[in-house]
């Protein structure tokens, strides 16, 4: 038999392999699927996942509580502040600390703006990956603004590391209440302007409708969480249902649509933009005065000009600089609900100042498998919609 | 339910497949033996009154440097849509031969975080239909998560010592 009979016998074997990443632009990160073809239809999907791992959760083992929060803004590094506030709950949590409800808004604000500015970057790329262009512009448009508030109070525009154990880092600014005012009254024209582009436009409907559909049961089988499963029909978020930093003060929906398709979730986080609107703007008007973290010095810092006058001033910032906080021994979990979904961290401690274990619940690392078992059957043009529509972020699923 | 209620009607319902149980910082935990994880699961899950249908989260612990018996333990993190509770369940499992059966048959989502216990600790699990490495590469050595792996060291291979493999001994970490 010659080389060219060889070649005829192989190619009978229906299907053909196809390696999609880990530099490809629509995953979205450093993430590589296998994906076996019949033609353009795929019959299975071989997820490859471990490019951007960093050693984030061994690290933890080997730093102090405080050191961990810079860490963990670089886990879903769409929506640092949740990641702040996922871990300072948890550890304040074990320690018992209660926040005072200045510092609970503040961090509510903070927590907000960025699930807009996530689900922003969301829209921009996903609506790049199907084809439109212009959504991506005007998108960053606003995600830019969010990132200039971030600036203004933290000083940092995306890695703000602003939510600390015991509060925040830094009061509010005037100039920042003011620069959230403009945001929140011009932001939902802006919604609109997006959904004027793609709600009803036909190309936008032909490629997601009714493509890519999980049932609510295996939405809740397959761990996902977060817009993925309120798309499926399950009324589920921890901010309603697990009341953490004050959520029960707000008024706002939680949006649930039924199909469980592509669109589904588009619809779900356009809402959730707006809701996350209502909130900011609720937190904004009703900003309680007073302390805007914990006055226990064994916890935060004391202000900077007592160091000079007071002595025990002085010890408690030696000892937090130099020791850090140390946490009871036990271990507890709290989730949160971040811009895509459940987002906690499950943190044992001996009762020293570093962790014994510091575990992250991603919610994208858990939606991986469901998401290639959506795959099989598609189109390998609307797989790239898929990737889109879960919204995955690599820096949390590799860790 | 309330924690208290659960671990009662788990208790009541289980027996003496239950190691201990009881109610931490608000959260319901029970500990349980590796061999009767797949019974405790299904139970959890079917029981309408308790109907866990949400794996939120699998992870394990090395308590190394605690000197404690068992040294691992892998911790499940259950969640219940319709009834809005929470049940933790704590396995603890021997230094040597660490395995838990898997819990994938009853919650798919169990899938990854059990790859990423059999990569990150190296238990085995028993009935997983895909084990294998699954963030460190497939020829990686050892299992970076347990406390005697060192946090600054890395095999660097060059044409010179490409068959140079170090030790990964069982000691304290230095550096706390």
């Amino acid at each position: 038999m010659d080389t060219t009979q060889q070649g005829l016998l192989e190619r009978e074997k229906d299907t053909m392999t196809l390696n999609m990443g880990p530099q490809h632009p629509s995953t979205h990160g450093v993430f590589r699927v296998i994906l076996e073809m019949d033609g353009e239809i795929i019959v299975s999907a071989e997820p490859d996942i471990g490019y951007l791992h960093t050693g984030i959760e061994k690290n933890a083992e080997h730093k102090r509580y405080s050191h961990i929060i810079p860490m963990t803004d670089r886990l879903d590094y769409l929506n640092p502040p949740g990641n702040n506030l996922a871990f300072c709950l948890t550890v304040e949590k074990l320690m018992d600390i209660e926040i005072p409800p200045r510092a609970d808004y503040l961090r509510v604000i903070m927590v907000e703006l960025s699930r807009i500015g996530s689900h922003l970057l969301w829209l921009a790329t996903h609506a790049l990956d199907i084809g439109a262009m212009t959504v991506f512009l005007y998108c960053w448009r606003e995600r830019e603004k969010i990132l200039d508030l971030n600036e203004i109070v933290s000083g940092v525009r995306m890695m703000t590391s602003y939510i600390r154990i015991g509060g925040v880092a830094l009061d509010s600014t005037p100039e920042w209440i003011k620069g959230i005012h403009e945001f929140i009254d011009e932001f939902p024209s802006k919604v609109d302007e997006y959904e004027k582009l793609l709600t009803h436009n036909p190309i936008w409907l032909d490629r997601t409708q009714g493509i890519a559909i999980i049932s609510r049961e295996d939405a809740i089988n397959y761990s996902m969480s977060g817009p993925v499963l309120r798309a499926s029909g399950v009324d589920f978020d921890f901010r309603k249902k697990r009341p953490y930093t004050r959520y029960e003060d707000f008024k706002f929906d939680v949006p649930v649509k039924t199909n469980g398709d592509i669109y589904d979730r588009y619809l779900v986080r356009i809402e959730e933009m707006r809701q996350s609107r209502e909130i900011v703007k609720q937190a904004v008007n009703n900003l309680p005065d007073g302390p805007w973290k914990v006055e226990d010095n064994k916890v935060s810092l004391p202000p900077r000009d007592t160091l000079h006058t007071s002595m025990e001033a002085l010890i408690h910032h030696f000892k937090l600089v130099s020791e850090g906080v140390s946490v009871p021994a036990g271990e507890t979990y709290v989730p949160t609900e971040g811009a895509r979904g459940e987002m906690g961290f499950y943190i044992v401690s001996d009762g020293s100042n570093i962790p014994l274990r510091m575990k992250l619940r991603a919610p994208s690392f858990m939606v991986i498998p469901g998401m290639c078992m959506m795959m099989e059957g598609l189109f390998i043009a609307d797989a790239v919609a898929l990737i889109g529509s879960v919204d995955i972020v690599m820096g949390e699923v590799d860790r | 339910m309330t924690g208290e209620e659960i671990i009662e009607k788990v208790k009541s319902s289980l027996g003496e497949g239950i190691q201990a149980a009881g109610v931490v910082l608000g959260d319901a935990v029970i500990h349980v033996a590796p061999e009767s994880l797949p019974g405790t699961a299904k139970f959890l899950r079917e029981d309408p009154d308790l109907c866990f249908d949400y794996l939120s989260q699998i992870t394990g612990v090395d308590y190394l440097e605690q000197d404690r018996e068992p040294r691992f333990e892998v911790v499940y993190e259950l969640h219940s849509m319709d009834h809005n509770h929470t049940i933790r369940i704590r396995v603890g499992l021997p230094e040597d031969g660490p395995s838990v059966p898997t819990v994938s048959d009853i919650w798919k989502g169990a899938l990854y975080p059990e790859m990423e216990l059999f990569d990150m600790f190296g238990f085995d699990i028993p009935g997983h239909p895909n084990l294998k490495r699954l963030i460190m590469p497939d020829d990686w050595e050892g299992h970076p998560l347990r406390k005697d792996y060192p946090l600054m060291t890395e095999d660097v291979a060059f044409s010179f010592n490409k068959d140079y493999k170090s030790e990964l001994v069982k000691t304290k970490p230095e550096t706390r």
